[in-house]
């Protein structure tokens, strides 16, 4: 008879042969290579202070007739610790979900179970599919003073381990990020750029429970984040960004008035609104370049470096476009 | 008195339910920090739990994603008149305690008091919109005082103040429904009788 048998990383396990007296003649194998004499006692298989790698199928042979007598499959794991669990509501006031993992795995088949007690009212909680270890309940009531008591009790041939967490209906409250966040230049605005986005899609009734937003934008080169709180809209013009300078921008939402702010959007990248460069040509070309919207972080176009009469050819361009980028940047550093 | 689908009576109500949000939300603010004052000045645990105060209307609620607006404007009604005599009894039983004295936690419970009957007020003129009109209050008798010992009516004190936020957050929510424009006719959805 073939079965399995779940013993503890460290354990001493002992096999009998099936009904095998101890002093008869056996082989033992695991996964079919022969096992040394010395781990045996008579019949008996002694494997000592056992770890994963000996897990397997053991068979135990008559010496003679090699009749297979006894079959087993030895799965070494440990019982589990406590698992770790969160519960969370990114589509209120539909309901929420709870989702659960084990610390450390232990090898060997496990089995949850989730209770969830709303004073004293106990609510079912839809199990995902396997392997996802998440269910999902829905709000019954809608606030609530009660307390919401989730016990996630987790479960293997070893033991057993178990977590309760407690708490209110808007504790929880955290919705998905905004989606589809898209920023563009905005045209002959070298400061501006518009930031649109979308409420996170899960979300069940924007307009009854409306999301207020949090964007945060820094130019690429820079470490300090600009932030701006929008109680309302789904769009927002940044008016202060610096000219010629890639931007990376993200929002974040939360409800108005319960629950705490999402994680931040997907990043995205964009760079405002530049005047074209001037055609490159061979020939030198004495232009006086204004710009009604040049920013005040641009430089003249004719530096001491690029004079009108300076050497032609697309090099000594490159050479004063360059220069105007340096001074530029020290413009910009010098805000 | 303008009937409920003219179009003056709809700006009205949507004014009346932007006003009413507003109001909702600072009542929201200052009930949290008067709890937060409360939790501390009677030496309170800020987690302990409360069981169901008896006479206190209690925000939760089934379904509430089917009321119509009458229901909603009626429930909150009946709740902030309730609220209004329990936090006069509150400050009545503080002024008890403490004399004359005008401690921070009493200026606080009457200040909350006050927005509680001005919010209650301006529900009135919401269903005032309706042909039918608030409910009169005449007749009712307040409920009796629980005869509690004094930690008990620090307990009860303490689920009244957390069931008036949940109450305020409610509202809020209750507003922004009525506030909907309607998918059709000019009338917000919910405000005939049946759902």
């Amino acid at each position: 008879d073939s079965h399995i048998q779940y013993e503890r990383v460290g354990a001493d396990v002992t096999m009998k042969c099936g009904s095998m007296d101890w002093d008869a003649a056996v082989t033992w194998t695991a996964n079919g290579t022969d096992i040394d004499e010395s781990h045996l006692n008579g019949s008996y298989l002694i494997l000592k202070n056992v770890d994963l790698t000996q897990s397997g199928q053991y068979s135990c042979y008559e010496g003679s007739s090699w009749h297979l007598k006894y079959q087993t499959y030895l799965r070494v794991g440990t019982p589990p610790k406590e698992p770790v669990l969160m519960c969370r509501s990114n589509n209120y006031p539909k309901g929420f979900y709870c989702s659960w993992h084990l610390p450390t795995p232990t090898y060997i088949p496990n089995s949850f179970n989730i209770s969830v007690i709303h004073g004293t009212k106990e609510m079912v909680c839809e199990k995902d599919v396997y392997p996802k270890n998440r269910c999902h309940i829905r709000y019954l009531q809608l606030f609530s003073t009660v307390k919401y008591k989730v016990t996630l009790t987790v479960t293997n041939a070893l033991g057993k381990n178990s977590t309760t967490l407690t708490f209110d209906e808007v504790a929880i409250v955290k919705p998905d990020p905004p989606e589809s966040v898209v920023a563009k230049p905005v045209p002959n605005n070298p400061r501006r750029l518009e930031v649109s986005w979308q409420n996170p899609s899960s979300w069940p009734d924007p307009e009854s429970f409306p999301l207020k937003f949090f964007l945060r934008y820094r130019p690429l080169i820079l470490d300090q984040w600009q932030h701006v709180e929008l109680s309302d809209g789904t769009s927002h013009t940044i008016t202060d960004a610096y000219a010629g300078k890639e931007y990376i921008i993200q929002v974040a939402a939360k409800d108005n008035d319960i629950g705490t702010w999402s994680d931040w959007s997907v990043a995205v990248h964009a760079t405002p609104w530049t005047e074209e460069p001037k055609h490159l040509t061979t020939e030198v070309q004495i232009t006086e370049t204004t710009s009604a919207s040049t920013s005040s972080f641009m430089p003249p176009p004719t530096t001491k470096i690029c004079d009108k009469g300076a050497v032609v050819g697309s090099g000594a361009v490159a050479v004063c476009w360059t220069a105007g980028l340096v001074l530029a940047a020290y413009g910009v550093l010098f805000i | 008195m303008a009937a409920a689908d003219s179009p003056s009576a709809a700006l009205r109500r949507r004014d009346l339910c932007s006003r009413g949000i507003r109001l909702a939300g600072k009542m929201r603010s200052d009930v949290i920090d008067l709890l937060d004052t409360y939790v501390e000045r009677q030496g309170l645990d800020a987690s302990a739990s409360v069981a169901a105060v008896e006479g206190v209307p209690v925000a939760a609620v089934e379904r509430w994603d089917e009321q119509t607006g009458t229901q909603r404007l009626l429930e909150n009604l009946a709740a902030y008149r309730a609220f209004r005599v329990l936090l006069a009894q509150m400050l009545e039983e503080h002024r008890e305690q403490l004399g004359e004295a005008d401690t921070a936690l009493g200026r606080a419970l009457a200040a909350v008091l006050l927005q509680v009957s001005a919010f209650a007020y301006h529900l009135e003129e919401l269903l005032q919109l309706e042909s039918r009109g608030p409910p009169s209050e005449e007749g009712s008798v307040p409920p009796p005082v629980p005869h509690l010992g004094l930690f008990e009516r620090k307990l009860r004190g303490l689920g009244v103040l957390r069931e008036l936020a949940q109450w305020a957050i409610r509202s809020t929510r209750d507003l922004r429904q009525l506030a909907k424009p309607s998918p059709g006719s000019s009338s917000a959805p919910g405000w005939t009788e049946s759902p």
